[in-house]
């Protein structure tokens, strides 16, 4: 028998039984919307959350800080130190950072100006390093000669977000406890608002340049390190490179941005496909509503099914026959299915984004405009593709038990059953 | 005349519970190439269950049954559906036709199982539906003809394919004297003009007259073979 006319009396016969096959159908058609809903939720979730954290951290940059759980707390770095750093192969960029303890601002009417770290840094290095964050709102960057002058971050001027606590120009006294320091900065630039939320938002940091820091303090070392390398992909590579520069590898600690995010990229990678697999169950409920429902035909086409084997079709035959009416509920059950999928997928996206939300805070954490989440659905052809092709097999391989009992009808007995 | 069929001491019980009910004890006769053979007993003398082995629906538990040359036993299940749909045309007592398909699908279906194209397959089922005289019926359902419609329906189904034997369990056993009678006479004009061999089981004495053999079987053995009673 030709392929087309078995597919053609299959059709056939799944539309003269309208009913039947549309419920049959419809369990098909939940569990591939479950399937594709969750799967492209998850997938809008995992890159929603991938970009935040791309957001919040340099993803070439590298934080060196001096201890470690595995060892006690050492020494602050060293120039050598520094500038052994600077030669280990693939690294681009170094950027060593001073933070002042206890450094307490006022501005000229002698109110306190809040920055949550102090930091003496090279101007130069930190806006080579941080390009896309080190970007003055107001005023400029202080120049390599430029020493007793002050950058502010937003937040730091801005504290109540409308009238700034200092303007460009204006001085600015930093005090530091313990070691009667008492210094007049003139404040040469007020930075953007950051928009992140991860290690380089320094909406509420001070700047300050290395050199007066270290007149001040009279010595010379750093407490963290900003490493940019030439490759992302390399981080790892280059941070053990790092680490190998010091005599005790174990008294520093590095942060890995991407090793980091890859591996929260696959703890959401394994939450996306736990939460597919739930819905497959349904699917697999499906697939044994068509058994059932095919298993019934079957015993009530008995006679039909005995007259077409009496006049000469071959049992596989009578199996691709009721196996292809099984494929046709899998694949217009899935092709439904994943419209529906795609509509339930925008309406729960737009549900469940009124819900996370966050709440307006008056605090210092309170996150800035962008970090609103939205959840989008991201569809990719590859789930789609897997969905459907799954719904298929799950129909063939439930299928296939009521299509071989039909197969392995004896025609004389089929001929006698009424 | 060449032998077609031949039936060779031919055994078969069925299980019932723990019982063997044998149907057929030991059944030899030779059917000849182009004869109208009837097969004649009262109901449950084995009748069916020898059509039903004649015609390769079937396997006996002992014995041989060769059509045309192959011996049934010999044939796997594919071989022997290759025969059913080639070789022989099936008329039965319940019609037997598909009740969701038109009369012109239904005598269509051998060829669409055996793969003919639909141009020469409808070309043909119409044909053959005008030669048993219900072209004004061919797009009736079952349920819509009349039991002798529905025979005839069910003979050009038998004869689509041109099989070499047709066999005819109680053709005219669920239609009335005079229809039974009109089957009769297309079976046997097809018979004459077509020079196809026939071998139809009935009860009906009326129905084995027009025959040219009749095999009487009797609690699962034959009871005589009987030659053309009016001659031909
Ligand atoms: N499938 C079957 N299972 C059990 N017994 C059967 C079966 N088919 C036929 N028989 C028995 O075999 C005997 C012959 O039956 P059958 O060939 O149908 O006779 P007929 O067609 O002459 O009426 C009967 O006694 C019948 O009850
Ligand atoms: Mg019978």
């Amino acid at each position: 028998m030709k392929f087309s006319k078995i597919l053609s009396i299959a059709w056939e016969s799944l539309t003269q039984r309208k009913l039947r096959t549309s419920l049959t159908t419809l369990g098909v058609v939940i569990g591939i919307t479950a399937i594709i809903s969750l799967a492209s939720l998850g997938e809008g979730f995992r890159l929603e959350i991938k970009e935040r954290m791309q957001q919040g951290f340099e993803l070439d940059v590298l934080i060196v800080i001096p201890g470690s759980f595995a060892a006690a707390l050492r020494e602050p770095f060293t120039s050598p130190e520094v500038n052994n750093i600077r030669n280990v192969t693939g690294v681009k960029l170094v950027a060593p950072l001073i933070t002042l303890p206890q450094a307490d601002l006022y501005n000229e009417t002698n109110e306190k100006v809040n920055a949550l770290t102090v930091a003496a840094v090279n101007f130069s290095e930190i806006t080579q390093m941080l390009s896309e964050r080190f970007v003055p709102m107001e005023g400029k960057i202080p120049g390599p000669e430029e020493n007793d002058t002050i950058v502010l971050g937003y937040k730091t001027c801005f504290w109540n977000e409308t009238t700034p606590l200092v303007r460009v120009g204006d001085n600015i006294t930093m005090q530091i406890e313990g070691y009667s320091i008492n210094k007049t900065l003139r404040v040469a630039a007020i930075l953007g608002k950051s928009g992140t939320s991860g290690i380089t938002n320094f909406d509420y940091w001070a700047f300050i340049p290395a050199d007066t820091a270290t007149q001040l303090m009279r010595r010379e070392v750093y407490n963290i390190i900003l490493v940019k390398v030439s490759d992302p992909e390399q981080s790892e590579h280059v941070a053990n490179a790092i680490e190998d520069v010091f005599e005790n590898p174990y008294s520093i600690s590095i942060l890995v941005p991407i090793a980091f995010m890859r591996q929260v990229d696959r703890i959401l990678n394994l939450v996306q496909i736990f939460l597919v697999a739930i819905a497959s169950i349904s699917l697999l409920v499906a697939g044994i509503g068509i058994m059932n429902i095919m298993t019934v035909s079957v015993m009530e086409r008995t006679r039909e099914i005995g007259i077409l084997k009496a006049i000469g079709a071959k049992s596989r035959t009578v199996l691709a026959m009721f196996l292809t009416e099984a494929v046709l509920v899998g694949i217009v059950g899935g092709l439904i299915g994943i419209i529906t999928g795609y509509g339930l997928s925008y309406a729960l996206a737009y549900v469940l984004s009124s819900f996370i939300q966050p709440q307006q805070q008056d605090t210092v954490f309170q996150a800035p405009e962008t970090q609103r989440m939205t959840l989008n659905p991201v569809f990719s052809p590859e789930w789609t593709i897997i969905a459907f092709v799954f719904a298929i097999i799950v129909c063939i391989i439930f299928g296939l038990y009521p299509a071989r009992k039909a197969a392995k009808l004896d025609p004389v007995e089929a001929l006698r059953y009424e | 005349m060449a032998t077609f069929l031949e039936v060779r001491d031919v055994k078969k019980s069925y299980r019932m519970g723990k019982f063997l009910v044998p149907a057929l004890r030991g059944v030899s006769f030779d059917v000849e190439t182009g004869e109208f053979l009837s097969i004649f007993g009262p109901s449950g003398s084995g009748k069916s269950t020898l059509l039903h082995l004649m015609g390769g629906l079937d396997r006996p538990d002992e014995g041989e049954i060769i059509v045309d040359g192959s011996n049934i036993l010999k044939l796997n299940d594919d071989k022997l559906a290759e025969l059913r749909l080639i070789k022989i045309g099936f008329v039965f007592q319940f019609f037997n036709l598909l009740p969701r398909l038109t009369a012109l699908r239904n005598v269509e279906l051998p060829l669409t199982i055996a793969g003919v194209p639909e141009k020469e397959s409808l070309k043909r089922a119409e044909k053959m539906l005008r030669l048993v005289g219900l072209e004004d019926r061919m797009n009736h359902r079952p349920s819509e003809l009349s039991g002798g419609e529905q025979q005839r329906v069910a003979i050009a189904r038998a004869l689509i394919s041109n099989p070499k034997i047709v066999l005819g369990d109680e053709p005219t056993g669920n239609l009335d004297t005079k229809t039974g009678w009109e089957i009769v006479q297309l079976m046997k004009k097809l018979n004459e003009e077509k020079k196809q061999t026939f071998v139809v089981v009935t009860h009906d004495p009326h129905i084995a007259e027009a025959a040219n053999r009749i095999v009487h079987l009797k609690d699962g053995l034959i009871a005589g073979i009987e030659e053309a009673p009016k001659g031909r």
